[in-house]
């Protein structure tokens, strides 16, 4: 395990980069999931203001 | 004929979000599937490089990022020559929808990309052409989002961001051939290269999966975007109703 961490001594390099691009998947379906939810409340509270 | 129907379907709000919604847990499944296969045949199964040992597995996160950076701001670009041409406020839309991903990429592109330039290079950040026209694409990035930010007007948001979109699309090949074009300590293309690509079965199949993985989670994410886009723009429109109750 401890092997695999290390990654013939790359470690330190490889593990910060993908923790950055796989955080960078994360993130952006979680703004975009957000970005739906916050239109669809908007839009709610229209058609109720206008109903 | 069918191509025309189809074209005029994707003008049509209420049946792209319909499209949208219905096919999202499909795009966004598959690409969590594909993308946790690459992951462990990248990191576990495919053996090190013969050079540069277990660093060359940056590859399986830089190289997915980079490509999705370029194209998202093709898709961009490509959504905003239809809005332009056609008037078409969908393709304005989803043109609007690429942008924060594709800068959200272009930031991992760099920095998976200086991860990787520091044990290689031994250094994060050179003014090689290659890093310096991808920091150019970030720029093009903002400046599509912040001329729409900046533009109350949505219809002429739509037609000066749009404008930015096209000439900015420039750029793209210039990304792509920069390392061919210009002395660069950047590797030139190993993949998508016309004839073999130079890398071995066992390292090749994850980089691919994860290439396919990552074009279906931005479709996802796209689709996703696309929808509160549209519910944004179409606040007046009867479909929104239907579709919220």
């Amino acid at each position: 395990m401890n092997e695999f961490l290390a990654m013939s001594g790359y470690g330190k390099y490889l593990w910060p980069a993908f923790a950055l691009g796989f955080g960078v998947v994360i993130l952006n379906l979680m703004l975009a999931l957000n970005s739906l939810a916050s239109a669809k409340q908007e839009a709610r509270k229209r058609l109720e203001m206008n109903s | 004929m069918a191509t025309w129907t189809w074209f005029h379907r994707l003008a049509s709000p209420p049946h792209v979000y319909a499209f949208a919604r219905r096919w999202t847990p499909w795009f966004g499944g598959f690409a969590g599937l594909a993308l946790v296969v690459a992951l462990y045949g990248g990191l576990v199964l495919a053996p090190p490089d013969y050079q540069q040992k277990d660093a060359f597995r940056m590859v399986y996160v830089h190289a997915p990022t980079a490509w999705l950076s370029l194209m998202i701001y093709t898709t961009m670009a490509v959504a905003a020559a239809v809005g332009l041409i056609w008037r078409m406020k969908v393709a304005h839309a989803a043109a609007a929808a690429c942008a924060p991903v594709g800068a959200w990429f272009t930031v991992a592109a760099l920095g998976t990309g200086m991860l990787w330039g520091k044990p290689m290079w031994g250094a994060y950040w050179v003014w090689d052409p290659r890093l310096t026209a991808e920091l150019v694409l970030l720029f093009l990035y903002f400046g599509y989002m912040g001329l729409r930010a900046g533009i109350e007007d949505p219809v002429k948001a739509d037609k000066a961001s749009a404008m930015l979109a096209v000439v900015g699309v420039v750029n793209v090949p210039v990304i792509k051939f920069s390392v061919e074009w210009w002395n660069s300590l950047h590797q030139t293309a190993t993949v998508m290269q016309l004839g073999k690509p130079t890398m071995d079965g066992r390292m090749l199949w994850p980089l691919l999966l994860m290439f396919l993985g990552f074009a279906l989670y931005f479709i996802t994410v796209l689709l996703i975007r696309l929808r509160a886009e549209l519910l944004r723009r179409e606040r007046n429109a009867s479909w929104v109703r239907e579709v919220l109750t």
